[in-house]
């Protein structure tokens, strides 16, 4: 009873942000008015923002780059990561485990946000950039996570049956070894999730990779702060969408998480 | 492996780690187009101008001698000038970096005996209402963006109910003048790692009350105080420090963020500007200066973690 409580709090937390943030788009007319910048009323649900835009169609316009730039990134750096590991984990020559494993222990060492600063600040601007830099930030641990699911399955007898039976490299690593090694990652999903999408929110808010005006949840709250004294809609609403979002993410996958008894972010 | 060669260990490869990272980003501004000649020239972009101020910042010489230079210039702290400014970019570190550090060791000596605090009551009462609280309060928490938590803060206590200033305009970086200001950027800094470090020494603890010398130093006579305090909890503090340590990566993002949000001219300030202006020495110096953090930082808790429990050091 207790879990279905819990699984239920994250899910109601992140189904609504996640709706909005999917569907909203298409539910904003098509021809957008403009009055005065932070108004309250006025025929505008929410007032109006930095730009006299409404603040209403805003958050139905941003939420959808938040979460797709995080859901692609994400899934790019378990793409690339799960290939990098296999090939690592899977190698018969120890050189070439070292030669692929070194660099990311250097990445590492470089806290994520300054990577994305330091890499969005001189790259071209865009949602791609932002994508990769972020698959770039995530993929370190996802490749060592899933080297390590992946020596600890090459060591399973079956694995030496089916070497013995004669398969091929490719069949065990990718048959065998990747199929159970998404089972293990399936209970990191979670965490890789939420931080792709702190990273993508935070670098929106500082401004780092995104136009100024973009129509986008981060970006909101930062542009609007300046009229939080006369109508804090513009900076409230999209702050708690962000949250409920990320914290609901959390919750739910942490249902997922507990039934492993380890504690790892 | 004996202390001593592994702090020796620690050390080179700490070195080696800062080194590469400094070459690395020499490197990846290097590959950029447009230098800093072209930045600098700015509205008037004139080849003959470019290719004058090229040669007067002797960025017309070969990569490889211009990146000897400026890795030798690093120990002595020479990063180079600005080319925005023209000073020099150990000035702007050295600006910024008070505010930042007031920040930084605030955090870290209220983090510590907080989140110590936190997780060991709720190890000792496991599966009890505060543990039960802490646990969920903690799960929620983490993965909140500073940004996210400060602003609604400000929200709150800046504006609607008036109670600590919703910036630090005007306190000019000495920040300990005016501890209210203080007030909102620290509870910001302080929720993610708390939560995590927390969970972390609560699990720790947990697994060090249940195991086998424990009970036997029970069954000794000690008492329940001295069992928990002085044998359980060091064993139990070994992962935690290291994630202390992890934790200064979270650390310096929110300090970027909550220096953004409360207008604190600290080094993630410049660091923001600097790349808003495509000040590229000046991100070089901080990007090394960042770096040389994590990795200093990581080293002395690889070094008090193998301290604390010699097995936990000797693996890695």
């Amino acid at each position: 009873m207790r879990s279905m409580l819990r699984y239920s709090i994250g899910g109601t937390l992140v189904v609504g942000p996640l709706l909005l943030a999917v569907t909203g788009p298409w539910f904003v007319p098509d021809t957008l008015t403009r009055g005065a910048p932070f108004t309250s009323g006025g025929g505008h649900r929410l007032g109006t923002d930095f730009v006299g835009r409404d603040v209403w169609h805003q958050v139905l316009l941003g939420g959808r780059a938040l979460v797709l730039i995080a859901v692609i990134s994400t899934a790019m750096s378990y793409l690339v990561g799960i290939v990098w590991a296999l090939s690592a984990a899977m190698s018969r020559r120890r050189w070439l485990d070292e030669v692929l494993m070194r660099p990311l222990d250097i990445l590492l060492a470089v806290p994520s946000l300054l990577i994305l600063i330091l890499v969005a600040g001189i790259a071209q601007r865009g949602e791609l950039t932002l994508v990769l830099i972020v698959a770039l930030i995530n993929l370190p641990e996802v490749v060592r996570i899933s080297r390590a699911a992946a020596l600890e399955i090459a060591s399973r007898p079956a694995l030496e049956a089916m070497r013995l039976q004669g398969e091929t490299w490719w069949r065990i690593a990718v048959g065998y070894v990747c199929r159970s090694m998404l089972r293990i990652l399936a209970a990191d999903v979670g965490t890789r999730l939420t931080t792709s999408l702190y990273l993508v929110a935070s670098a929106s808010f500082l401004g780092v990779g995104v136009p100024p005006d973009a129509g986008d949840w981060a970006v909101m709250v930062d542009r609007n702060r300046a009229g939080l004294f006369l109508t804090p809609w513009g900076v409230v609403v999209p702050t708690l969408l962000i949250m409920a979002l990320i914290v609901g993410l959390n919750l739910t996958f942490d249902r997922v998480m507990s039934t492993r008894q380890e504690v790892r972010w | 492996m004996n202390f001593r060669r592994y702090v020796a260990r620690r050390l080179l490869i700490g070195a080696g780690q800062v080194l590469i990272v400094a070459t690395l980003v020499f490197l990846i501004v290097e590959a950029l187009p447009g230098d800093a000649a072209v930045a600098l020239a700015g509205d008037d972009p004139d080849p003959d101008r470019i290719e004058r101020i090229r040669s007067m910042m002797g960025l017309d010489r070969s990569v490889p001698e211009r990146l000897g230079e400026w890795l030798w210039g690093l120990p002595y702290l020479d990063f180079g000038v600005s080319v925005v400014s023209q000073r020099p970019v150990a000035e702007f570190l050295a600006e910024g970096l008070e505010p930042t550090l007031v920040l930084a060791t605030l955090t870290l000596l209220l983090l510590v005996p907080l989140s110590l605090l936190l997780g060991v009551v709720a190890a000792t009462r496991e599966g009890g209402l505060f543990d039960r609280v802490v646990t969920a309060v903690s799960v929620s928490l983490h993965a909140i963006p500073e940004f996210a938590l400060a602003i609604l803060l400000v929200a709150l206590f800046g504006v609607g109910l008036r109670w600590f200033p919703p910036t630090a305009i005007g306190v000019n970086g000495d920040l300990l003048s005016r501890p209210a200001v203080l007030v909102m950027p620290l509870l910001v800094l302080l929720a993610r790692p708390i939560c995590s470090i927390s969970r972390l020494v609560r699990a720790g603890m947990i697994d060090a009350l249940a195991s086998g010398y424990v009970r036997h130093m029970s069954r000794l006579g000690l008492s329940t105080r001295r069992v928990r305090l002085a044998h359980a909890l060091p064993n139990a503090l070994a992962p935690a420090v290291q994630q202390i340590a992890r934790t200064v990566d979270w650390l310096l993002g929110g300090v970027i963020v909550v220096e953004a949000v409360f207008v604190i001219p600290g080094l993630g300030t410049t660091l923001v500007d600097a790349v808003a202006g495509r000040d590229l020495p000046v991100i070089q110096g901080l990007a090394v200066v960042f770096a040389t953090t994590t990795v200093l930082v990581n080293l002395v808790a690889d070094v008090v973690a193998f301290r604390l429990a010699p097995r936990v050091g000797g693996a890695g």
